[in-house]
């Protein structure tokens, strides 16, 4: 009866449906029950098809790049031109804004926008990760999740190559190296935590609801704009300035731009202050993925 | 004994076996209202150790939406406009009670006419459906026959895709390496194998699927009805491929029509209709049953 060591599948199954509880207790108690119990199936399905996951990141990967040679290079190029026209548009638009020069602001704009990028393109692509594998699903069993999982992992991927190709060309601009950039991939660790849980969202949402795309695409354009990637957070009087803590995707951006853009340590709360943002994203979105996963195969 | 929650690897060995054990099972509170289930086992009468899929009091219900496109718009106009949404949504049981204990070496058939469920329990097997009631034990590795070349990848090179259907299966990297020689060389397409899948004939295509699908050694196999098609010469090697497979699985559990094939290779056979069981025993008892009752003998 034990588990192979291997991730195979010829572990043996009991599941019974619905999932039962023990006597009845109370509701908050049965929930965390309830929850643990799902934990500790999806970890260990984790484990068993790590393959799958594998094979879904490599495929991505390899039909994006490979078989292009440009296909890398447009990932890059796109981001790169876009920064620069937003850089030179703004730094005028904006004179002298926060006294930074032209090269200075497109490092900001860079260490801001990377992140960024990295989250509604995850966003974007886990929305409709689910049913663009409807082959899959409706064929053979896999946990659902890992397909967002997989275009989250396809995306920081992508991100972790790009922020070196731009830092690389940013370099005689100004960006600056120094030991902060040891930081960011705990940076980007707790940014892809928190991306995992919107992105389980958003594919439960559309799902469901098949133009969630639409909202998104415009919610996504608005979060952007409220952020303080393109200004800095000065633009707003001192006394408003607190406004911008109320955007959970802010003290995220705000760790890229301390660790690339003014090359120092953030303080520990900053850190601190994403990882609990992360972890409690993760865990309202795995419970609102958990809680319709049975019913996505029959949506689809 | 009555601790059972989601049955985990280790204490599922003893828990059905200890016979008239009621599981008051409850839906959990993340899937909404609570609807009480009661499970009953049967006191140990065989040998548990037989048992490779056992369902127990498997019920599943269906809500077929008649709102193909569901849209946030629509809802959120509803909520802002206090309409209510149209009540467009039926439900209807697609298996009910089913009780079926699949013991290691049965050739199974599912027959039963169009609607009664077949596939359905077969997906239910595989974990494709999960159930809304009842209990489902499997041992052993699983290979769905459901459709071919689920996992496959047009833009993907033939051998990528062996390893991305073996992952699927639960293979190792390696251990689907080591299996790859033998595909190729049954299938015949070795001068292939670093093309993409999109260039491949269909037939190309679905000889490789069913080697796949066969080579990995599966304990349990599902088949629906995918062996008919291709030339003659394939269909002959298919089928002595599948009996080979079948003499090394542990169950085999088939959805056909043909009821050649049925009487061909099933020890027993299963007839459901309108998502029950209505008769289960030897292949040629049942069929006679089945033949007659369906001709109107």
């Amino acid at each position: 009866m034990s588990v192979a060591a291997e991730p195979s599948m010829t572990g043996d199954e009991t599941a019974e449906f619905p999932a039962p509880l023990e006597d009845p207790r109370p509701a908050l108690r049965a929930m965390v029950h309830t929850v643990r119990m799902y934990v500790v199936r999806d970890i260990d399905e984790f484990r068993r098809f790590r393959g799958v996951i594998g094979n879904l990141v490599s495929q991505e990967l390899h039909v994006r790049y490979q078989r292009s040679m440009l296909g890398f290079l447009w990932t890059l190029v796109n981001p790169a031109l876009m920064m620069s026209t937003q850089a030179l548009v703004f730094s005028r638009l904006f004179r002298g804004i926060g006294g930074m020069g032209p090269w200075e602001y497109a490092v900001f704009l860079f260490s801001g926008a990377m992140p960024w990028t990295f989250l509604a393109s995850s966003l974007t692509e886990c929305t409709t990760s689910l049913i663009h594998q409807e082959g899959l699903i409706r064929k053979i069993y896999v946990p659902k999740w890992i397909f967002p999982l997989a275009r989250v992992l396809i995306q920081g991927i992508t991100f972790s190559l790009s922020l070196v190709a731009l830092f690389v060309m940013l370099w005689p601009l100004g960006a600056k190296v120094s030991s902060s950039l040891l930081g960011l991939p705990i940076a980007m660790a707790l940014l892809g935590i928190f991306t995992m849980g919107l992105g389980l969202i958003a594919a439960t949402v559309h799902t469901f609801f098949r133009d969630f795309g639409h909202f998104l695409g415009v919610g996504l354009q608005a979060w952007y704009f409220l952020t303080p990637i393109i200004y800095r957070s000065d633009f707003l009087p001192a006394d408003e300035r607190w406004k911008f803590w109320l955007n959970p995707a802010y003290p995220f951006v705000r760790l890229f731009q301390i660790l690339i853009h003014e090359s120092s340590w953030p303080p520990a709360w900053l850190f601190l202050l994403c990882g609990f943002i992360g972890c409690a994203t993760f865990s309202a979105g795995y419970l609102v993925f958990k809680s319709q996963e049975r019913k996505i195969v029959f949506r689809l | 004994m009555p601790t059972s929650n989601l049955q985990t690897n280790a204490d599922a060995a003893d828990s059905p076996a200890r016979g008239d054990v009621r599981i008051d099972a409850r839906e959990p509170k993340l899937h909404g209202p609570v609807v009480r289930h009661i499970a009953e086992f049967p006191a140990a009468g065989r040998s548990r150790d037989e048992a490779v899929v056992r369902l127990q009091n498997i019920g599943l219900k269906f809500t077929s939406y008649h709102d193909s496109h569901p849209s946030l718009k629509r809802a959120l106009l509803n909520l802002v406009l206090r309409r209510s949404a149209p009540a467009t949504n039926k439900t209807f049981w697609a298996l009910q009670g089913i009780d079926l204990t699949i013991r290691q070496g049965e050739r199974v058939a599912l027959v039963g006419t169009n609607g009664a469920g077949k596939s359905t329990l077969l997906k239910v097997i595989a974990r494709i459906y999960e159930p809304t009631v009842g209990r489902l034990t499997t041992r052993g590795r699983i290979a769905p026959m459901i459709e071919m070349g689920a996992g496959f990848h047009p833009e993907l090179t033939g051998r990528r895709n062996i390893q991305l259907n073996g992952a699927l299966m639960g293979m190792s990297r390696a251990e689907m390496t080591a299996r790859e020689p033998a595909i190729w060389d049954w299938t015949g397409l070795a001068e292939f194998a670093d093309l993409p899948l999109k260039y491949y004939s269909s037939g190309m295509f679905q000889r490789l699927a069913f080697a796949i699908a066969t080579e990995v050694e599966p304990e349990i196999l599902l088949v629906d009805e995918s062996l008919n098609a291709g030339d003659a010469s394939f269909v002959d090697k298919a089928k002595r491929r599948i009996l080979d497979v079948f003499d090394k699985a542990k169950a085999v559990i088939v959805v056909s029509h043909d009821l050649g094939i049925v009487s061909e290779l099933c020890t027993r056979t299963v007839w459901l209709d309108h998502g029950r069981i209505v008769a289960d025993g030897p292949t040629p008892e049942i069929l006679d049953r089945y033949v007659r009752a369906v001709t109107g003998g």
